[in-house]
């Protein structure tokens, strides 16, 4: 029994609107601004997009969000989500298209209608990063996956591959280990990026194995995935496989955003540092900024600084409201 | 102990108050062979005690068999959910994790009047010459799944040529099996046409359309395949 996720998914259109506050973004930086805007009075809207609970809620165990250890990554996400509506943030399954500046603020289009707002506060975090090898998109969904705590249980004695070194690839690969038959990780490197005790962890799995200085080259097989192809120090080398994982990083989740405020050359969100970005009334929280550290915990954080910086705006523009 | 958490049940509560007509679940569970019968029972007796909107009748698989029959019911537990004038919705399966959500949602769907499909999809419902089974594939720690099946249940709600099962693929390895089930969520449609992912609503209608007249000749369909192919084509001919 894994729990029960208590949310309504999708609602029935018109919520569109205006709002002293559209967060754009349900991961734990939006709920978490969302918890804090809420509680300041604003009222607040929570555009979620597809994902609700954003990246927490793919993964399955947290060990160092603290106050609550060894969490479950959905659990955590669906409490921060309850948490902001009992607040009396309002959540919606919109995703943002577009957000343009207009005369009374901002005006975010979204696949269900456009929300204004005289503050903006971007929370998209961000997304997995592809490979871009031969094979991956046409056999995405048919071994190839990007999220091991929804796929797992299909690869039940099976053997995996798991790409990456940093520590979701290896939380992940520890989390496979709990079903398939063998996990091999492969990783560019000597050794891994993941944090110590992860990687120790990694290293001492009976199921589990790492080919070092090498990369994926191609995913083969029909309807399923049957082989991958690797470059390793010894040249080429084939391996029978029926699943691959792809750890390699995250791509920042800002195209609906551009040209509204300055974005960095990996598409993050460029922030004074904390939460401001290069135009005033739109705040950044979480891993779309090119914050160091990418972390629930940074996330929630940054989330609670915007929506103190959103507060402290309207207070100096009531005009805007 | 309660499965559902005082703030939940709460919350739970607040959704199903502005229900405005009642909603028939009908669940099939059996005694013997079925792991999760029990569970399955217990959400929904759970559920029935936050609103009087909740019409909920128990059936045995086994004792009730021309029930059973009548609703065509392949699997236990299944959990019919409707306004009562249609069965065309239902769960394979625990609804716990991120199913319970959407369960949550295919009932205030119910006990509420309106359309939840926009146009575009309510477009492609009306046009609809044959009838479609959809079969989303979820497991209840895949927060993308909720998407993908309230989808097909709004289908289904909003057309009597519809029909959607939600099927927990770990509790049904024979269906995973059968459909090739590797990741979720795993859309199939008559069997052929098939989507990994969830879609917006507008989208997968799109993609039903492009598929359903390659059904004919009897092979696979990837839907991905058919949206991401003709849509360039369609846009630079816009041009
Ligand atoms: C496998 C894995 C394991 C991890 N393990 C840990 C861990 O153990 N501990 C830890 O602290 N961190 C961990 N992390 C990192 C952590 O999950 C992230 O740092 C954190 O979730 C970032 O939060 P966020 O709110 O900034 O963004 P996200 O969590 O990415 O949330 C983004 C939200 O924005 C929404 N969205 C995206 N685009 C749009 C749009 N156009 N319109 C509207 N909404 C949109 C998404 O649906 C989602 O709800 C892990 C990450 C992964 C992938």
């Amino acid at each position: 029994m894994i729990g029960l996720v208590a949310g309504i998914v999708g609602q029935p259109s018109g919520p569109a609107g205006r709002r002293d506050v559209v967060i754009a973004g349900g991961g734990p930086a939006g709920l978490t601004a969302a918890l804090y805007s809420a509680r300041y009075r604003l009222s607040t809207v929570v555009l979620e997009g597809y994902q609700p609970g954003g990246q927490a809620a793919l993964t399955d165990r947290i060990d160092n969000y603290p106050g609550v250890p060894g969490a479950r990554g959905h659990e955590l996400a669906s409490l921060m989500r309850s948490q902001a509506v009992e607040a009396g943030a309002e959540i919606v399954p919109a995703r943002a298209v577009r957000s343009v500046h207009s005369e009374e603020g901002f005006a975010t289009e979204t696949d269900s209608g456009t929300f204004e707002s005289p503050v903006l506060v971007i929370a998209t975090g961000a997304a997995p990063k592809k490979l871009g090898v031969p094979g991956e998109e046409r056999l995405y969904g048919r071994g190839v996956s990007y999220c091991a705590t929804c796929d797992a249980p299909f690869f039940r004695g099976r053997r995996v591959l798991v790409v990456g070194g940093g520590d979701s690839a290896v939380k992940e690969a520890l989390h496979l280990a709990g079903y398939a038959s063998s996990v091999t990780v492969v990783h560019r490197r000597d050794a891994l990026r993941a944090e110590p005790v992860l990687a120790s962890k990694l290293l001492k799995n009976p199921v589990c194995g790492v080919i070092w200085n090498s990369r994926l080259l191609e995913i083969r097989g029909g309807d399923g995935v049957e082989s991958v192809l690797l470059e390793t120090p010894g040249g080429p080398r084939e391996l029978e496989m029926d699943g691959v994982f792809v750890y390699v990083g995250r791509r920042a989740e800002t195209d609906p955003f551009r040209g509204l405020v300055e974005l960095g050359d990996d598409g993050t969100v460029v922030t004074d540092g904390t939460v401001r970005t290069s135009r005033e009334g739109v705040f950044a929280a979480g891993d779309v900024t090119g914050r160091e550290l990418r972390q629930i915990i940074t996330a929630a954080a940054d989330g609670a600084r915007a929506a103190a910086a959103a507060y402290d705006y309207l207070q100096h523009h009531p005009a805007a409201v | 102990m309660a499965l559902l958490s005082a703030a939940d049940a709460e919350q739970v509560r607040k959704l199903f108050s502005t229900m405005t007509s009642d909603v028939h679940l009908r669940l099939y569970t059996q005694r013997l062979n079925c792991d999760t019968c029990l569970e399955a029972e217990r959400i929904l007796s759970e559920l029935s005690e936050q609103s009087d909107r909740l019409k909920v009748e128990v059936l045995n698989a086994l004792t009730d068999a021309g029930r059973r029959e009548a609703d065509g019911v392949e699997n236990v537990p299944a959990l019919i959910v409707g306004d009562g004038s249609h069965g065309r919705i239902r769960f394979y399966g625990t609804p716990s994790g991120y199913e319970f959500s959407t369960l949550l949602t295919v009932i205030t769907d119910a006990g509420t009047p309106g359309d939840r499909l926009e146009k575009p999809a309510l477009d492609f419902l009306s046009s609809l010459a044959e009838d479609l089974l959809i079969r989303v594939f979820v497991t209840p720690t895949c927060p993308y799944c909720p998407r993908a099946a309230v989808t097909a249940a709004r289908m289904a709600a909003a057309s009597p040529r519809v029909r959607a099962e939600i099927i927990e693929a770990n509790e049904f390895p024979d269906l995973s099996r059968r459909f090739r089930v590797q990741g979720v969520p795993r859309t199939v449609v008559n069997d052929l046409i098939y989507l990994e992912g969830a879609l917006p609503e507008a989208a997968f209608a799109r993609g039903l359309g492009l598929a359903l007249p390659l059904l004919a000749k009897g092979e696979p369909v990837d839907m991905a395949a058919l949206l991401s192919k003709p849509r360039e084509e369609e846009e630079s001919a816009g041009k």
